[in-house]
C-alpha cells in the first residue's frame, strides 16, 4: 500500500504538475470518471489563486483587463507555488514578477501598478503604532533639534516609479480612462502609509524623497539640514526641512522621535552615556 | 483535556468584511459570528480593531483553513503559535479546522484535502491532534470536508474515520451538514448514515451552505443560497443530534447582510419546528 506520505506528495504532483500517477490511488464514482474527479482539484487550485490574486490587484486586473490578467496569473501561479498559510501572502512576489518577466517587463507600469497595490495593502493590516505629533515634538527643547532623530510609522514604504503607474492607479481609482502609460524623464519618488485606518500614498519632490531616506536611516535632523541645503541651496534650508517634518507629522508619517546623546559612538563602538536609547543605530556623521 | 463541552451559540455567521459596517452600525440579531483566523492573522490596521469591536458585542468562533492537521510534513510551530496568538486576544468559544490536509514539501495548495481511510492516516491525525491540542491548551474542533475523490486504500468509512479520530484524539466535531450532502453524492453513500455514524456527544458546531451541481458531481463553492435538499437534511441532523450552534458560511458571491440573515432565519425556523415536534411528540 501507498504510504500517507507518498500518497499526499503524488496528489500534490498532480495538482501542481498535471502527473496523472495519482489516478491509479483514486477511484471512479458511479456518475464520474476519475479523471474528472481529481480535475476538480487541478481546476480549483488555479481558480482560487487567480481569484485571491484579483483581489489582491483589482485595479492592475481592470488595467489588464480579464484575457491578459488571466495570463499574468497562470504565469505567477505556475512560477510561484504558495508557500504561506494564509492566501493573503500569496501575491506578494507579483510586482517583481512583472516587472522582471516577459513579456510583463516590457511594461514597466505593470509591475509599478502591482507594487503600488501591494504597498496599499501592506499599510493597510501593517503594524499599529501612535503616530509623533507636533506636539510631542513642542516638548523638545531647541538646543536638542540637531541631535533628533525621526522614527518613520511603521507602516511606511518607499517606492520608487520609472513610469506613470501613479497616475495609472489613481485614474483606474476614479473610474476614469487611464493616460498612456509613459516612461517618466527622472524617476519618481512616493510614499505609501497608513494614516488612520486609511492606507494612503503622495508623490516625494526629489528634496524630500532624499531627506525622508536619510530620516529613515536614523540621521540626526541637524545633519538632515545640512543635506537639505547641499541639495537644493542654504537659502531656507532649514525651514525646508522643517517644513518637511511638519508635514510628515500631520499627515502621520511618524511613530516618534528621540534626542540622540551628544557625541555618538562610532559605529561598531559601545554605546556610552545611551541611557535608555541603547536601540538606537549608529548614525553617519 | 479537561475543557467542558462549548455551550450552545444559537444561530450565528461566518463574519465577512462585506458586513462590517452594516453589523457594527446595526447591531443586527445575529447570535454569534465564526472569523476565519488566518484573516486576521496580519500585523495590525482596521480589521483587528473590527474584530475587537466585534468582540465586545458577539461570542466569536475561531475558523482556520490551513491548520493541515492530516500533512505527513512537521506541524507547523510558527502558525500554531500565530494561531494561538489569536486565540488569546479573541477568547473564542471553540477553534475549529479541517480533518484534511493542504499541503506537503512547503507548498500550501490552499485547498481541503482528502485523507484516505486508512489505520496509518488514522494514527497520524490522532498524534497530531494532539499534539496541536496540547500547543493550544484547549480541544481542537475538527470539520468534516467535502470531497471529491475515493482512495482506493480506504479501510473503512468516512464516519467511522472522523468518529475514531474524535474519540482517540478526544476532540470535538464541527458537522458541515452541506459537506456531508456534497461527499455522499459524490461518493454515492446516504447522508443517513453518515448523520448516524458519528457521535452526537462530540458534535458542537453545523456549517451550511450552498454548493454548485455540476453533471455528475458536486462541487462545494459556498457562492449560493442554501438548497432545498440541504435544508431537509439540516432538518434530519437537528431531529437527530438536537440544538446545535448553526451557521450560514458564504465565502463567494457574499450577499447583503440581510439576505445571508434571513438564510439564517430558516435555519431558526426549522430548528423551533423539529424542537415542537419533539415536544408534542413527547406530550403523546
Amino acid at each position: 500500500m501507498t504510504s500517507l506520505k507518498e500518497l499526499q506528495a503524488r496528489f500534490q504532483a498532480g495538482i501542481l504538475t498535471g502527473d496523472d500517477t495519482i489516478l491509479d490511488e483514486v477511484k471512479d464514482s458511479a456518475r464520474e470518471q476519475r479523471s474528472v474527479l481529481f480535475g476538480v482539484y487541478r481546476h480549483a487550485y488555479v481558480a482560487r489563486l487567480a481569484e485571491v490574486l484579483a483581489n489582491d490587484y483589482e485595479l492592475l486586473h481592470t488595467y489588464l483587463g480579464d484575457a491578459s490578467f488571466a495570463k499574468l496569473a497562470k504565469a505567477y501561479i505556475d512560477a510561484n507555488p504558495s508557500d504561506q498559510r494564509s492566501a493573503r501572502w500569496f501575491g506578494r512576489h507579483l510586482p517583481v514578477f512583472a516587472k522582471d518577466t516577459a513579456p510583463f517587463a516590457s511594461h514597466p507600469e505593470l509591475g509599478e501598478i502591482a507594487a503600488l497595490e501591494k504597498a496599499l495593502a501592506d499599510a493597510f493590516d501593517g503594524p499599529d503604532a501612535t503616530p509623533l505629533t507636533v506636539a510631542d515634538l513642542a516638548a523638545t527643547p531647541a538646543e536638542d533639534w540637531p541631535r533628533l532623530t525621526l522614527e518613520p510609522h511603521p507602516t511606511a514604504i518607499r517606492l520608487t516609479f520609472t513610469s506613470n503607474a501613479a497616475d495609472i492607479w489613481s485614474a483606474l481609482k476614479g473610474e476614469t480612462q487611464p493616460p498612456t502609460s509613459t516612461r517618466l524623464p527622472e524617476p519618481q519618488a512616493l510614499i505609501v502609509w497608513r494614516q488612520g485606518f486609511m492606507a494612503r500614498f503622495r508623490p516625494l519632490a526629489a528634496e524630500e524623497a532624499m531627506m525622508w531616506n536619510e530620516a529613515a536611516k536614523g540621521v540626526r535632523f541637524g545633519v538632515l539640514c545640512e543635506m537639505v541645503a547641499i541639495f537644493a541651496g542654504e537659502d531656507g534650508a532649514e525651514v525646508r526641512a522643517a517644513t518637511y517634518l511638519k508635514d510628515w507629522i500631520e499627515a502621520g508619517m511618524l511613530a516618534g522621535c528621540r534626542v540622540e546623546p551628544a557625541h555618538a559612538p562610532l559605529e561598531g563602538a559601545p554605546l556610552e552615556g545611551a541611557g535608555n536609547s541603547a536601540s538606537v543605530r549608529p548614525v553617519s556623521q | 483535556m479537561t475543557d467542558h463541552k462549548p455551550p450552545y451559540l444559537g444561530f450565528g455567521l461566518g463574519l465577512r468584511p462585506q458586513h462590517y459596517q452594516e453589523i457594527l452600525s446595526g447591531n443586527p440579531a445575529i447570535d454569534w459570528f465564526e472569523v476565519i483566523s488566518e484573516n486576521y492573522m496580519i500585523p495590525g490596521g482596521q480589521p483587528l480593531r473590527i474584530l475587537e469591536q466585534i468582540r465586545e458585542r458577539y461570542p466569536l468562533v475561531m475558523h482556520g483553513v490551513s491548520l493541515s492537521i492530516a500533512s505527513t510534513v512537521p506541524l507547523d510551530t510558527e502558525y500554531l503559535t500565530a494561531l494561538k496568538r489569536l486565540a488569546d486576544r479573541v477568547e473564542p468559544k471553540w477553534i475549529s479546522d479541517h480533518l484534511c490536509w493542504t499541503g506537503v514539501h512547503g507548498v500550501n495548495l490552499h485547498d481541503l484535502l482528502p485523507v484516505p481511510y486508512t489505520q496509518e492516516a488514522l494514527d497520524h491525525v490522532v498524534d497530531r491532534v494532539s499534539q496541536v491540542q496540547d500547543f493550544l491548551g484547549r480541544r481542537l474542533t475538527l470539520e468534516n470536508v467535502s470531497s471529491y475523490v475515493t482512495f482506493g486504500q480506504s479501510e473503512m468509512t468516512e464516519w467511522e474515520f472522523v468518529t475514531e479520530v474524535a474519540n482517540r484524539a478526544d476532540c470535538w466535531l464541527l458537522f458541515d451538514v452541506n459537506n456531508v450532502y456534497v461527499s455522499a453524492f459524490n461518493h454515492g453513500f446516504s447522508t443517513d448514515e453518515f448523520l448516524h455514524g458519528v457521535p452526537q456527544d462530540r458534535i458542537v458546531q453545523f456549517h451550511v451552505a450552498g454548493h454548485s451541481h455540476e453533471e455528475g458531481h458536486i462541487v462545494d463553492t459556498h457562492d449560493h443560497p442554501v438548497c432545498g435538499e440541504v435544508w431537509d437534511f439540516y432538518r434530519e441532523a437537528v431531529t437527530h443530534f438536537g440544538p446545535v450552534s448553526t451557521m450560514i458560511e458564504r465565502d463567494d458571491n457574499i450577499p447583503p447582510l440581510a439576505e445571508v440573515v434571513a438564510e439564517l432565519d430558516i435555519a431558526r425556523q426549522i430548528a423551533r419546528e423539529v424542537q415542537e415536534g419533539a415536544r408534542l411528540t413527547a406530550a403523546e
